[in-house]
């Protein structure tokens, strides 16, 4: 069916936000639509660079050290409005570690308030300890439990009218306290799982895919792949860490 | 001295001679860990024990190697040496080498990065000798920054030490320009050629330490390490102290010139592979040379090194030869497949992923490793995942478009390799926790077999 359909994903400063294997999500994505016969066009986004977000269908923004998020924000906060207009025309974007943390209002860096994209309605604070370790999560954006790692000493707060992508079951997610996960607003997901999120979690990845081929072409509809290494994965650690 | 070390002391050895004279054994951190709960400080009382001078080893990648050659190569010019040979590297693992009764010319320590700040100003070693900084265990030691904070804040509260570190790498220098500002005295070491390997992935300092620009590079060697320099700032890689020339590598050996300047350069030849021991190798005879070690008592020691430890330790287990080596994150594992890779014999390879503390909890690095590049490879008949992160290992063989089974044994790895007729080599590299584990099945298999 449909072949010769195509999403054009933007990866935002790899050589910078790519502090835990963040680009696996990339090659998950292209995998995924090649295995369905669909096409993938990836175009990275360096410093200097214009984010032509207008052409795109799906824009990832993994995570840095602070020094390399320093210096992506600057970028970005001069380029906002591309971002903004593309988020308000409900394309589709996910955004990990601190790359999440960015959407928002404002974060902290060292004892400095830094001012962030303002895409989403939220902003982070600091808490002490950081928060670490393996963290299981229930969302509606995907049929399995959400599994992996984070790793933040930032406690992210959300505004009333956004969503969490879910309910912690194991681990910290965004503060440690409200038992919430993440951001899910509009066709933008934000998460504190971070580097590799798709890999083991292939219904997030179908759920962005799904989003980005129905606003480009009004149908998301997706043929179903054979994840059984990608489940027993998910389900190993789900296991491990739930005992179910 | 006062009563208190004194007490410490005298409990750590009892300790020692428990678990070592009556239980058998290994006593690498107890010991350490019983006298310094006695006195924080005993480390500084034990150093007056060492006469000639002492070294601290540290960097991502190679320590527990560069250590072992350093005190081998010392006590082989007939000095006696305190050592953590076993790689109990943090304050306890050297407390317990030090705590013998005895004194020695000169103490060898293995030290955790992070480690150094508690080591060095009790030590306070004639060297540190620093080999390079790679991402690893961000979990547990946090980013590359936060590590060089800690080594520089290190040096400062030893300033007698002299740093010995690696020229090739941005990462080193950083830590060694902010050392020297605040008076350190530097040394550098490093490869003077271009080894026309094919560049592996460089996940880190591709940013000038100083100003943030990109750095460009001549050549790289491998991972960050190379003829770097800043197009803006003037950051570069220094003229280093001491130089590897006419460098040839193989998987089974590496030899090179180590000259240090002016005077009659060394002909070094190891029987071990691979670009990063290179680096190790000629760390350790920039710190033989200092120490008045001769060449020929170096190269005696190089020929006759075979610590056993699961770093490219060669089994042959009922005629079938098995390589194990340690790779504990993506430098240290795509430097072994470049290795493996050179190794012309068709081979099975089998990847052991865990995730125990020592490994750091965090395997999201895996996405980080080069495995496309035994894609297509006539010679990789087989890939087959093993760890307690086999199924995320095998997601990660997936995607790169390799479909490798989990085995969860080493030994039902090799009867697979060996029942995969064409391949006539089992390469098995495995990260920290499940390296001694598999070493003694293979090595039990080894002894029943021979």
């Amino acid at each position: 069916m449909a072949s010769g359909r195509l999403v054009r994903v933007l990866h935002l400063y790899p050589e910078l936000l790519n502090l835990y294997g963040d680009s696996g999500n990339i090659l998950v994505l292209r995998r995924r639509l090649e295995w369905r016969g669909l096409c993938c066009e990836v175009s990275e986004v360096h410093m200097g660079d214009r984010v032509r977000a207008a052409d795109a269908d799906l824009v990832f923004i993994g995570g840095g050290s602070d020094r390399e998020q320093r210096i992506v924000c600057e970028e970005l906060l001069a380029q906002r409005q591309e971002l903004a207009s593309f988020v308000g025309d409900g394309g589709v974007l996910l955004a990990v570690c601190g790359g999440y943390q960015l959407l928002g209002h404002s974060y902290i860096m060292g004892n400095e308030e830094v001012r962030g994209l303002s895409l989403v309605d939220l902003y982070t604070d600091r808490g002490s300890p950081r928060l670490i370790g393996n963290v299981v999560v229930e969302s509606c954006v995907s049929p399995q439990p959400i599994v992996g790692y984070e790793n933040h000493g930032g406690r992210t707060h959300l505004g009333a009218d956004v969503e969490p992508l879910g309910r912690v079951l194991s681990g910290y997610g965004n503060d440690g306290k409200s038992g919430q996960e993440g951001c899910l607003y509009r066709n933008v997901i934000g998460t504190y799982v971070h580097g590799p999120l798709l890999p083991k979690n292939p219904g997030v990845a179908d759920w962005l895919l799904a989003r980005a081929l129905e606003r480009r072409y009004g149908s998301g509809e997706l043929e179903p792949l054979d994840d059984f290494e990608e489940l027993a994965a998910n389900e190993t650690m789900r296991v491990r860490l739930l005992g179910v | 001295m006062g009563i208190r070390s004194m007490a410490a002391m005298a409990a750590g050895r009892a300790v020692h001679a428990v678990l070592h004279g009556v239980l058998h054994r290994h006593a690498s951190q107890l010991p350490g860990r019983v006298a310094l709960a006695i006195d924080p400080q005993v480390v500084s009382h034990l150093r007056s024990k060492v006469r000639a001078g002492s070294v601290v080893v540290c960097g991502t990648n190679g320590k527990t190697t560069t250590t072992n050659l350093i005190a081998t190569a010392l006590e082989a010019a007939g000095m006696s040496v305190f050592c953590n040979r076993d790689g109990a590297n943090m304050l306890p693992g050297a407390a317990s080498a030090l705590l013998p009764r005895h004194s020695a010319d000169w103490a060898v320590i293995e030290a955790d990065e992070l480690s150094c700040i508690h080591i060095l100003p009790q030590l306070q070693p004639s060297y540190l000798v620093l080999l390079n900084l790679f991402r690893d265990q961000l979990d547990r030691s946090g980013e590359i920054d936060h590590v060089q904070d800690v080594i520089v804040q290190a040096l400062a509260a030893s300033p007698k030490t002299t740093l010995l570190t690696c020229g090739d790498d941005p990462l080193c220098m950083g830590v060694a320009e902010r050392a020297r500002a605040a008076g350190t005295r530097v040394l550098t070491f490093g490869v003077d050629e271009d080894l026309g390997l094919p560049p592996d992935r460089v996940p880190e300092a591709r940013f000038c330490q100083r100003c943030g620009a990109e750095l460009s590079y001549a050549y790289r060697t491998y991972a960050q390490l190379g003829a770097f320099s800043c197009p803006t700032c003037g950051f570069a890689r220094p003229e280093r102290d001491f130089r590897a020339t006419g460098v040839q590598v193989g998987h089974e050996s590496v030899a090179f010139m180590a000259g240090f300047g002016g005077e009659n350069a060394w002909a070094v030849r190891a029987p071990f592979g691979g670009v990063y021991l290179v680096y190790n190798l000629l760390a350790a005879a920039s710190v033989a040379r200092l120490a008045n070690v001769g060449a020929s008592t170096f190269q005696q020691v190089l020929n006759d090194y075979d610590p056993g430890n699961g770093r490219l330790q060669r089994f042959v287990i009922d005629d079938y030869p098995v390589v194990l080596n340690l790779a504990k994150n993506p430098t240290g594992l795509n430097q072994n497949i470049s290795l493996m890779l050179s190794d012309e014999r068709p081979k099975a390879v089998y990847v052991i992923i865990n995730d125990e503390p020592n490994d750091g909890r965090d395997i999201s690095w895996l996405w980080d490793v080069d495995f496309e590049r035994l894609v297509d490879r006539q010679d990789v008949c087989m890939v087959l995942a093993g760890g307690h992160r086999a199924n995320d290992l095998q997601v990660r063989l997936k995607y790169a478009g390799i479909a490798a089974p989990v085995v969860l044994q080493v030994d039902a790895a090799l009867e697979q390799a060996r029942a995969q007729r064409a391949a006539s080599v089992l390469y098995v590299l495995t990260n920290y926790s499940a390296l001694w584990p598999t070493k003694a099945e293979l090595e039990r298999r080894e002894r029943k077999d021979g």
